[in-house]
């Protein structure tokens, strides 16, 4: 009897659903933004819109990615957006003038990030909470702590650093991106990933093959944390001042940017790439709604509603793969 | 050989150890001892301490006292790693494989075959996982597919192959064979064979005696949490009284009497699923077997009855009348019930009582413009418990506190209250020990002799056998065969459920 | 842990739940005695009835909040269903009694008519608790923003109806009417969750979905129902909320999303579903609100009332976890 095998090509399509989903999500919504953009504008988009679209998602990208490596672990991280508070408030006050002092106040506060990502991991692991409810706890201590630092919005951060983070001139964002689709892929294939999605999976399974589910917790909200703060400094350097709310909105939009990435708010199932491709869609929608002419103030009605119904389809989609290939 | 010696010789021994969860003994002050080159069962009921005492030597669990020893050495098993290093590998009965990752990534959990930089990829682990597989002759399993779309049965062989390719100086197997069918159990005892004659130990536990009785060279009968005995050979019967503590007289009750004519549930070309096609007909006070192998549409056929899947094709006709449950609501509206596989999952409700739990399909019934009607909640709970003979601490307890049995009947319970005429059992007795398979046995012929109608899937042929008035045998979603209760015995179900397989 | 086989038991006789919210409403005396130390005057009666006055709009949320927790789920989409809630009540009675039922009855219904699209969406589509009402307060905000013009309508400038501010503001029997509503509204859910069929299936389904559909019990049009009852009650908090103010405002809603789910869980609700009172959401929500009264009182800024609330919700998290732990 031959062994009974599939393609390479079906299994991965299968594994990496939620991934080729948003990468069709994406193409779709990037031909349609051109398609709208070329009816009002008579030209196609240039480099001046992908690299602003590159530079405004950045942000996103990054919070998203923080907050796949908790969903990953079958948890939810809502204290992205007071991490990215306190990261923006203290980029705006420390960064100083000379690369050195930049170099190292960057430095200090991605530290900062991962220690307080750790805090949420080690109540989560040691503790044994609730992910949901720990963060919700963290993030207005978190929050506190940015209107604290920075009770005003204000500060500055020089234009050097601006323009190595968020340089307006040329895409030079597409660096960055790949680089954290890079930081995923080499994850993801090390032994820390494939942990951090077998716990995610079955924890007392992960357990039963030695997997540590409390340093694998730890090394998830630390990276987290520390990833949130990579989104402030870029946030900074964006607005080229702090604002120590600035954040807040990230961390219910990173949550949108994962689920449109195919991330399983279920634990063990998605992709960081999927996420930060997600975060891509988020501001792709935006673009479309403002060249549709579509009033602002109903954005959040059609983001809203543009969310449901993708989840919904790429839910149906999943199950009818899946009904296929059990009949096969 | 002197006491001395044979200590020096064991290559795994646990010396009185005790394990408590929350104030309940699972174990006290077991002992077991394991030699190079046996195989060595252990036997007990649910809750005799055996998975318990796996767990401890698997690295799982801690002991709260007592020591364990590799080779005459106290060793301190922390974590199933610890386990690993002595060499000693378990296939746990509940199976460890992570469902939404592929069959090699499961196989090579933590070996991952790595390239540049240490990282591994999917191509390479696809190769290494068929190599390993091909090692012990396992071909049908494929390497590239997530765990979750395969079957039961492959699921355990995988487990068993990741076991074996550490190549185990100590394998502990608990229940391996559970979910395995015949020819699979065939090739894991080959295996452990192999292994024992290589001067491994293997030591594994079972419920099914013509197993044991077949590769087992030293018997250790446990009970409420201790050793109660270590033999070399021991008779079934023997075995039970130990486990037991009692004496079983038969484990089958008397057949009831030939059913009645009258159809309770007529079956017409239903189809889903893995279901092809199937129809029958379950008379009043019949129990009606269906047999064959996991997987070939059984659990389709069941929930499809109960309304919990939808139907692609076919009748279903309840005393004659055309029903379409489309939900279990309907289908015991209906008078139809089904009691799952897995109670603590399916079917009750843990940390709630006795009495929620018994009177969760009739509260409905049990209540006036939607406001329950409490004191009568409580007194038709506290009569089915009566009936049933529940032994429980109180009727407000929760039913996690009750023991396996106990609660099977809890569940029934619930569906006698719902006055159901037709019961669908689901392999209800899988796992379960001999002393509450004994009283299912009751419960189920006194159903019958009542009247009800039962529709009865187990996995262990010899129960069809014993107690079904027919037995259906569905192979590849169709009814394969339909046997007669004269003359009827396992063998026949098994050779039905196998035969074009066989010819292949 | 420590300590071995002696376990010390607070309370005996109470289930874990019970015991959580006795602890809830003695944190609760601790936080007026507190009060009263930090500022003679905290204690004395007309305070402490406008601090539950103000607790009833957070505990009003909660009780939504709960229903939707007891079976695993969550509803994020209260703070714009709240906002919505408000500016329909004054838009469409445009301030007049004359139109205060009929503006009344449309507002409960749009909070209902919400709440059973989140839980079609949870229920019968399979979107994620999280997913479905974040979404659907999004979808509120676009709504709300998009139908008033950003507040600029020439509606939107229109007061609650007198009759809907008297009952925020009258009082009997020397009791602020909002807490009579309130006592009604405690009365009520305490009845729907401990003496009815409904209420019953509801802890059920929350222990254990699965069980609960095998069982014969209808899943999908309970939790609908539930989801739709959240609708309601952030709905009826917009109406009071209004009623209070007098005029509705952009962003009214936020607060209330993170104290409502705060109120259930020390409350000693499981965030996991199947186990939890809403007495003890409410004791949460006096127990919260009588706090930011006293670091009010104290002076405390804002970032500092912020910080102290959440350490005290991880303080409240890791005793309950360390008890459900030792149980």
């Amino acid at each position: 009897m031959a062994p009974p095998r599939r393609p390479p090509l079906a299994h991965a399509l299968a594994r990496h659903l939620g991934l080729v989903l948003v990468s069709v999500l994406l193409a779709v919504s990037v031909i349609g933004y051109c398609a709208l953009y070329l009816a009002t504008q008579a030209r196609l988009p240039g480099m001046f819109e992908l690299t602003s679209s590159l530079n405004n998602t950045m942000p996103l990208a990054l919070a998203a990615l923080a907050q796949t490596m908790v969903v990953l672990t079958r948890g939810l991280d809502l204290s992205i957006g007071g991490i990215i508070d306190l990261s923006n408030a203290l980029a705006a006050l420390y960064l100083g003038t000379t690369a050195a002092s930049m170099a190292l106040a960057s430095a200090l506060i991605l530290l900062a990030g991962a220690v307080l990502g750790l805090v949420n991991g080690a109540l989560v692991a040691y503790g044994r909470l609730q992910p949901i409810l720990v963060t919700l706890a963290t993030l207005a201590i978190f929050q506190g702590l940015a209107i604290r630092v920075l009770p005003q919005p204000g500060g500055a951060v020089p234009e050097a650093y601006t323009a190595l983070l968020v340089n307006t001139g040329a895409p030079y964002a597409l660096v960055y991106v790949l680089a954290l689709m890079l930081f995923w892929t080499v994850l993801r294939r090390s032994q820390v990933g494939i942990a951090l999605l077998a716990i995610g999976d079955d924890e007392a399974a992960a357990a039963a093959n030695g997997i540590d589910p409390v340093a694998t917790k730890l090394v998830a909200y630390t990276l987290s944390g520390l990833i949130a703060a990579a989104a402030g400094l870029f946030l900074a350097a964006q607005a080229t001042a702090g604002d120590a709310t600035t954040g807040n909105g990230y961390t219910l939009t990173s949550i949108v940017a994962v689920v449109l990435g195919g991330v399983s708010l279920f634990g063990g199932r998605g992709s960081g790439i999927g996420a930060i491709l997600g975060a891509f869609v988020t501001t792709m929608i935006v673009n479309i709604l403002f060249f549709a002419h579509i009033d602002p103030l109903y954005q959040s009605f059609y983001e809203g509603a543009f969310l449901v119904i993708a989840v919904v389809l790429a839910e149906g989609l999943g199950r009818l793969v899946r009904r296929r290939r059990a009949r096969a | 050989m002197n006491d001395a010696d044979e200590r020096h010789a064991a290559s795994l021994e646990a010396i009185s150890v005790s394990k408590s969860f929350g104030g309940v003994r699972a174990l006290h002050e077991a002992s077991l001892r394991a030699f190079p080159g046996e195989v060595h069962a252990l036997v007990g009921e649910n809750g005799a301490g055996k998975s318990t005492l796996i767990k401890l030597l698997g690295g799982r669990l801690r002991a709260d006292s007592g020591v364990i020893r590799h080779h005459g050495a106290a060793v301190a098993l922390k974590t199933p790693d610890a386990a690993h290093r002595l060499g000693c590998w378990t296939v746990f009965q509940e199976l460890t494989l992570l469902s939404a990752m592929s069959v090699a990534e499961n196989l090579l959990l933590r070996r991952e075959p790595r390239g540049a930089f240490g990282l591994t990829s999917e191509r390479r682990l696809r190769q290494t996982a068929e190599a390993v597989f091909a090692r012990f002759g396992i071909h049908d399993i494929d390497p590239g597919a997530l765990v979750e779309d395969l079957p039961l049965a492959d699921r355990q062989v995988i487990e068993i192959v990741r076991a074996l390719s550490h190549d185990p100086d100590i394998l502990l197997l608990d229940e391996p064979t559970s979910a395995l069918m015949e020819r699979e159990t065939a090739w894991l005892f080959g295996e452990v064979r192999r292994l024992r004659d290589a001067g491994r130990t293997v030591v594994f536990t079972s419920h099914r005696w013509h197993e044991i009785a077949a590769i087992a060279d030293r018997i250790t009968v446990f009970r409420g949490g201790r050793d109660v005995g270590s033999f070399t050979t021991l008779g079934e019967d023997e075995a039970v009284t130990l486990m037991t503590g009692q004496r079983v007289e038969t484990l089958y009750p008397p057949r009831p009497a030939a059913p009645a004519s009258e159809a309770a549930l007529t079956v017409a070309d239903l189809a889903g699923g893995r279901l092809a096609s199937a129809s029958f007909s379950l008379h009043r006070g019949e129990i009606l077997g269906v047999g064959g192998l996991a997987g070939h549409g059984h659990r389709e056929l069941f929930l499809m009855l109960f309304g919990a899947m939808p139907r692609k094709a076919g009748r279903i006709l309840r005393a004659g009348h055309e029903i379409r449950p489309r939900s279990p609501r309907q289908a015991i509206r209906a008078g139809i019930a089904l009691v799952p596989e897995d109670r603590k999952t399916e079917g009750l409700l843990l940390p709630l009582s006795v009495r929620d739990n018994l009177t969760l399909a009739v509260l409905g019934r049990e209540s006036r413009l939607g406001v329950l009607r409490r004191r009568r909640l409580r007194s038709v709970a506290a009569a089915m418990t009566t009936r049933l003979k529940v032994r429980m601490p109180d009727i407000t307890s929760p039913v996690a506190a009750l023991s396996g049995g106990n609660q099977q009947k809890i569940l029934l319970g619930r569906w006698l209250l719902a006055d159901c005429a037709v019961l669908l059992f689901y392999d209800v007795t899988r796992g379960v020990d001999v002393a509450t398979k004994h009283e299912i046995y009751e419960l189920m012929t006194a159903l019958a002799r009542d009247g009800r109608a039962i529709l009865y899937y187990s996995s262990d042929a010899e129960e069809l056998a014993h107690l079904a008035h027919r037995v259906l045998v569905l192979r590849e979603g169709r009814i394969a065969a339909e046997l007669p209760a004269s003359g009827l015995n396992a063998e026949h179900i098994v050779a039905a459920a196998m035969r074009d397989q066989a010819a292949a | 842990m420590s300590g071995g086989g002696k376990r010390r038991r607070v309370l005996p006789g109470l289930s874990p739940t019970g015991r959580r919210v006795l602890y809830a409403y003695a944190a609760t005396v601790l936080l007026f005695l507190l009060g009263g130390l930090v500022r003679p005057g905290f204690i004395q009666a007309t305070n402490v009835l406008t601090i539950l006055t103000v607790a009833m709009f957070v505990g009003l949320v909660a009780a939504g909040q709960s229903f939707v927790i007891l079976i695993g789920g969550i509803d994020l989409s209260v703070p714009w269903v709240l906002n919505a809630a408000a500016i329909l009540l004054t838009t469409s009675s445009g301030g007049e009694n004359a139109r205060a039922a009929a503006a009344l009855a449309l507002t409960l219904g749009m909070g209902a008519l919400v709440g059973v699209a989140n839980g079609i969406g949870v229920a019968v589509l399979g979107v994620p608790a999280v997913v479905m009402t974040l979404a659907m307060n999004g979808i509120m905000e676009g709504l709300t923003l998009g139908l008033s013009g950003g507040m600029t309508c020439s509606a939107c400038a229109s007061y609650a109806p007198p009759l809907v501010q008297g009952l925020a503001h009258g009082s009997l029997l020397g009791v602020p009417a909002p807490l009579w509503l309130w006592l009604a509204v405690i009365g009520l859910v305490s009845f729907l969750l401990q003496a009815t069929v409904f209420g019953r299936a509801t802890y059920a389904i929350g222990t254990n979905l699965r069980a609960s559909e095998l069982a014969g019990l209808r899943v999908r049009a309970t939790v609908i129902a539930l989801y739709g009852l959240s609708g309601v009650t952030a709905a009826l908090a917009g109406i009071m909320l209004v009623g209070f103010g007098g005029q509705a405002s952009l962003g009214m809603g936020e607060p209330y999303l993170f104290q409502s789910i705060a109120a259930v869980v020390i409350g000693g609700a499981s965030i996991l579903g199947g186990r939890g009172h809403y007495l003890g959401a409410v004791a949460g929500a006096i127990c919260l609100v009588t706090l930011i009264s006293v670091l009010l009182a104290m002076n405390m800024a804002e970032y500092g009332r912020s910080i102290i609330y959440g350490v005290i919700i991880l303080v409240l998290l890791l005793l309950y976890g360390r008890e459900a732990r030792e149980s």
